[in-house]
């Protein structure tokens, strides 16, 4: 019974498992972002082989190819895979300075964080914009 | 799988890592250098040795990236087993298969 009554106490500590409670460091979001994007290329990869046999199967395969990734109406939806690359490579680089001992203090840890997020965008929307003015 | 686990992953996810990026910096400076006749040039270029063997080092290292880099989240987000070896059973299949559609689609373009 003595056991029982400490149960209010027990039941009263807190949980903090709302996503939405939780403020994520920079670090943080740039290294789920570094996931995300990893599946995003791997889910690519399968598709870019396709590119490379339609790119070489004649004239009109690599026009199509060239015409398809540039010009055609799903051409924006390639954002995601540009984003994904551009993030991955920012992040990836950043990890493997951070390997050899470069930049793993918290300022600058923090600061590559944050440029590795920009770069993705920046490079997101540059694509979308080139797109615009086709 | 044992082969790909431990500092031999942590290694390999590195070096494959390294590889790719020169692997696209060359591709882009290559592709940058294309005009006028593009499929001919691209042709010619996928089709020549130093080309082929390029795209197939590019590929096979995407491969073991992509691997270790989804088996590592794999195995952090998918915990049941019953889920997590055909989920891995089915990465490794399209990873193999995209290896022999590119050998297959280089061999066929020569």
């Amino acid at each position: 019974m003595a056991r029982h009554s400490t149960g209010d106490a027990a039941r009263a500590a807190p949980k903090f498992l709302n996503l939405a409670a939780i403020r994520f460091p920079v670090g943080a979001i740039a290294s789920i972002l570094h996931r995300i994007s990893g599946i995003v290329l791997v889910l690519a990869l399968p598709l870019l082989a396709s590119a490379l046999g339609e790119s070489l199967s004649g004239p009109e395969g690599f026009r199509a190819v060239l015409e398809g990734a540039t010009r055609s109406w799903y051409a924006p939806l390639l954002l995601v895979g540009v984003w994904a690359l551009v993030h991955h490579i920012f992040a990836g680089v950043r990890h493997l300075l951070m390997d050899v001992g470069i930049g793993s203090r918290l300022a600058p840890a923090r600061a590559s964080a944050f440029v590795s997020i920009a770069a993705g965008v920046v490079a997101a929307v540059v694509w979308l914009a080139l797109w615009a003015v086709r | 799988m044992r082969v790909f686990s431990g500092q031999r992953a942590w290694l390999l996810q590195r070096f494959s890592a390294l590889a790719i990026l020169v692997l696209l910096v060359l591709g882009a400076f290559t592709l940058a250098g294309a005009d006028g006749s593009a499929y001919e040039r691209w042709h010619a270029l996928a089709t020549s040795t130093h080309g082929s063997v390029l795209i197939v080092a590019f590929f096979v290292s995407m491969g073991l990236h992509a691997w270790i880099g989804v088996r590592d989240v794999v195995l952090d987000y998918v915990h049941p087993l019953a889920l997590r070896l055909p989920l891995l059973a089915v990465v490794a299949f399209v990873l193999v298969a995209v290896q022999i559609r590119v050998a297959m689609i280089l061999m066929g373009a020569s």
